[in-house]
């Protein structure tokens, strides 16, 4: 991939049901969205630019996650479409906030807020790696700049990026910020993927851990110190937030996990 | 006659130093205590326990660039400041000396020894000293009003040259040293500890099986530890594949990251051996190596551990079932 004589890369961003907040920080990378829009083409962006070319691609960054079965279909001829498939903000790579309700609460909603006639679409949003390969996950809520800025760095050299092998916890201590979980709150960030400056520890909020689960993330550990001064109805609050979709979550928590949405 | 500094002399001293020095001290941030840079010197920290991160911060940052290839030239980074690091405890004092002798090994760790060579470290005490652990001028509190200065070097006796200082016979005498921890005292013994520690590796399993389901792999003991000086290395291409530059960034031996090796092995699997590999360096290799431990006794592991790991616990216990198990042998 890398530039000279050949033709720059052609780079993608589509997204599916988010909030758009990842594309935003992708907006504010700023002088630095312009020296990689030197490097490399980006030929359809339908939040910031008119051009709309259709595929082949070589690098699409996904925001959002499907919820209707015509969303899937976008996503997997997506895939066919390009080389290396980014997921970009947690929506894309845990399923994010659209994934904290399931089936049943929702129909629950619908009725309150569309009436009884309404025949719902929806279905439960999953991570885009519930339905097709992903060659690389940003995780965030929203994405951190560095690491959108690393990661497309990392593809640019030819390398695959690698996910953060350390814990929320390196950036929180850097921070200088008390320990949440010595003054008894909860918190996610030793189980959580660093890379995210712990910015929110630093604001006064916990960890929820949207930038996924660490390798070898010591999650038992973690709730054995989490359950001498919380509960699990509590805790299970705090996973649901963003790993509600993960393997994790479903044998902690002992729900079943709802595949492609059609249970 | 003692060349000593009047308490209400120090903020003038700090200012004085920052014309010329960047100046890092220990100030308080929502309840820690944290090294920063000194804008408000009124706001520095003389008296207080341990500070969150240790100064290693300083001559190991936890991410830095050690040089750039731009088009094939190397360029290494360049140090700009001389710099300052105030408030220094004695632990903290003792851990750079033993940190400085790791760093000097062969091949020695020139990033490092740049930056020890661009500071002055001064350290304060508010009990005796007894014999300086290092640094280059110690204030040592003597009396409500005054402390008494220890230069240890040509850095820090041009310090205590400084119109701030004066020469003043006090009658009082610094505050004997406050009782050790019960750390410490197992500290005065490297041998015995890296004994056990080798000893439990096979016959006293259990600990460090429950050890690997306590521990949470966060990282924090070594990220807090003044001691732990394990990083990895991370190289950056910039978009325009001009500029390659080569970084390092602390690392943990708790991390599951840090045994892998290309292919995906793992040599050390568990969390269990994990963290068993951080004592076994601590307190077997660098006994080998260097003919003690590595800990101070800062106390920073014990208090920031979230999971609530006592090392001064797990020390002893090693070594009381270490010694009942060989009541034979000599310690």
């Amino acid at each position: 991939m890398v530039s000279g004589v050949e033709p720059k890369p052609k780079l993608a961003i589509f997204d599916f049901t988010d909030c758009e907040g990842c594309e935003v920080a992708l907006v504010s990378l700023r002088e630095k969205l312009l020296d990689l829009a030197g490097e490399i083409e980006i030929v359809n962006w339908r939040l910031a630019q008119r051009r709309a070319d259709e595929g082949p691609y070589d690098v699409v960054l996904i925001e959002g996650t499907p919820i209707t079965q015509e969303e899937i279909d976008t996503l997997k001829f997506l895939r066919e479409q390009t080389k290396i498939l980014v997921g970009l903000g947690s929506c894309a790579t845990l399923a994010g906030i659209p994934g904290i309700i399931d089936k049943e609460s929702r129909g629950f909603w619908y009725k309150k807020i569309y009436g009884e006639k309404y025949k719902p679409r929806g279905i439960d949003a999953l991570p885009l790696t519930a339905y097709v390969k992903v060659n690389y996950l940003i995780h965030g809520c929203p994405v951190e700049k560095k690491e959108v800025v690393r990661v497309m760095e990392e593809l640019l050299a030819g390398k695959a990026p690698k996910p953060r092998g350390y814990s929320v916890c390196f950036e929180c201590k850097l921070a200088g910020n008390p320990c949440r979980l010595l003054a008894k709150k909860i918190c996610l960030g030793p189980i959580t993927q660093g890379g995210c400056g712990a910015i929110c520890i630093s604001g006064g909020s916990p960890c929820y851990g949207c930038f996924g689960l660490r390798d070898s993330a010591q999650i038992d550990n973690l709730l054995h110190t989490l359950y001498k001064f919380s509960d699990s109805p509590e805790v299970e609050q705090y996973f649901s937030m963003f790993l509600k979709k993960t393997p994790e979550y479903a044998r902690l928590f002992k729900r079943p996990r709802v595949k492609n949405g059609k249970t | 006659m003692p060349r000593v500094i009047s308490k209400n002399h120090i903020p003038n001293l700090l200012i004085h130093l920052k014309k010329s020095h960047d100046v890092f001290a220990p100030m308080e941030k929502e309840g820690e205590v944290v090294f920063g840079n000194v804008e408000d010197p009124t706001k520095v920290l003389l008296n207080y326990k341990t500070t969150l991160l240790p100064p290693k911060i300083y001559f190991l940052p936890p991410e830095e660039e050690l040089f750039k290839v731009t088009n094939g030239r190397v360029q290494e980074e360049q140090l700009n400041n001389k710099f300052v690091v105030f408030g220094l405890s004695r632990k903290d004092l003792e851990a750079i000396v033993y940190l400085d002798q790791i760093m000097n090994k062969k091949p020695a760790d020139t990033f490092y020894l740049n930056r020890r060579r661009a500071v002055t470290l001064i350290g304060v005490s508010e009990e005796e000293v007894g014999v300086p652990p290092g640094g280059d001028l110690i204030l040592e509190k003597i009396s409500d009003r005054y402390y008494r200065t220890l230069a240890l070097t040509k850095k820090g006796k041009k310090i205590a040259d400084l119109e701030f200082f004066e020469e003043k016979e006090i009658n009082h005498k610094a505050k004997s040293h406050e009782a050790t921890s019960k750390l410490d005292q197992i500290l005065l013994d490297s041998e015995l500890i890296a004994r056990a520690i080798e000893w439990s590796r096979e016959n006293y399993r259990q600990i460090w099986e429950h050890l690997g389901r306590v521990c949470l792999g966060c990282g924090i003991c070594t990220y807090v530890c003044p001691l732990c000086y394990c990083t990895s290395t991370e190289d950056k291409t910039s978009f325009d594949q001009t500029v390659c530059s080569r970084c390092r960034k602390w690392d943990a031996c708790t991390l599951p990251g840090f045994a892998k090796i290309a292919g995906g092995h793992n040599f050390r699997p568990t969390q269990a051996a994990r963290y068993f590999n951080w004592f076994y360096h601590k307190f077997v290799r660098a006994y080998k190596e260097f003919g003690r431990a590595q800990c101070v006794a800062c106390h920073r592991c014990q208090r920031y551990c979230p999971a609530g790991i006592d090392i001064e616990k797990v020390l002893e216990e090693i070594i009381n079932a270490f010694q009942k198990a060989e009541p034979e042998r000599k310690f």
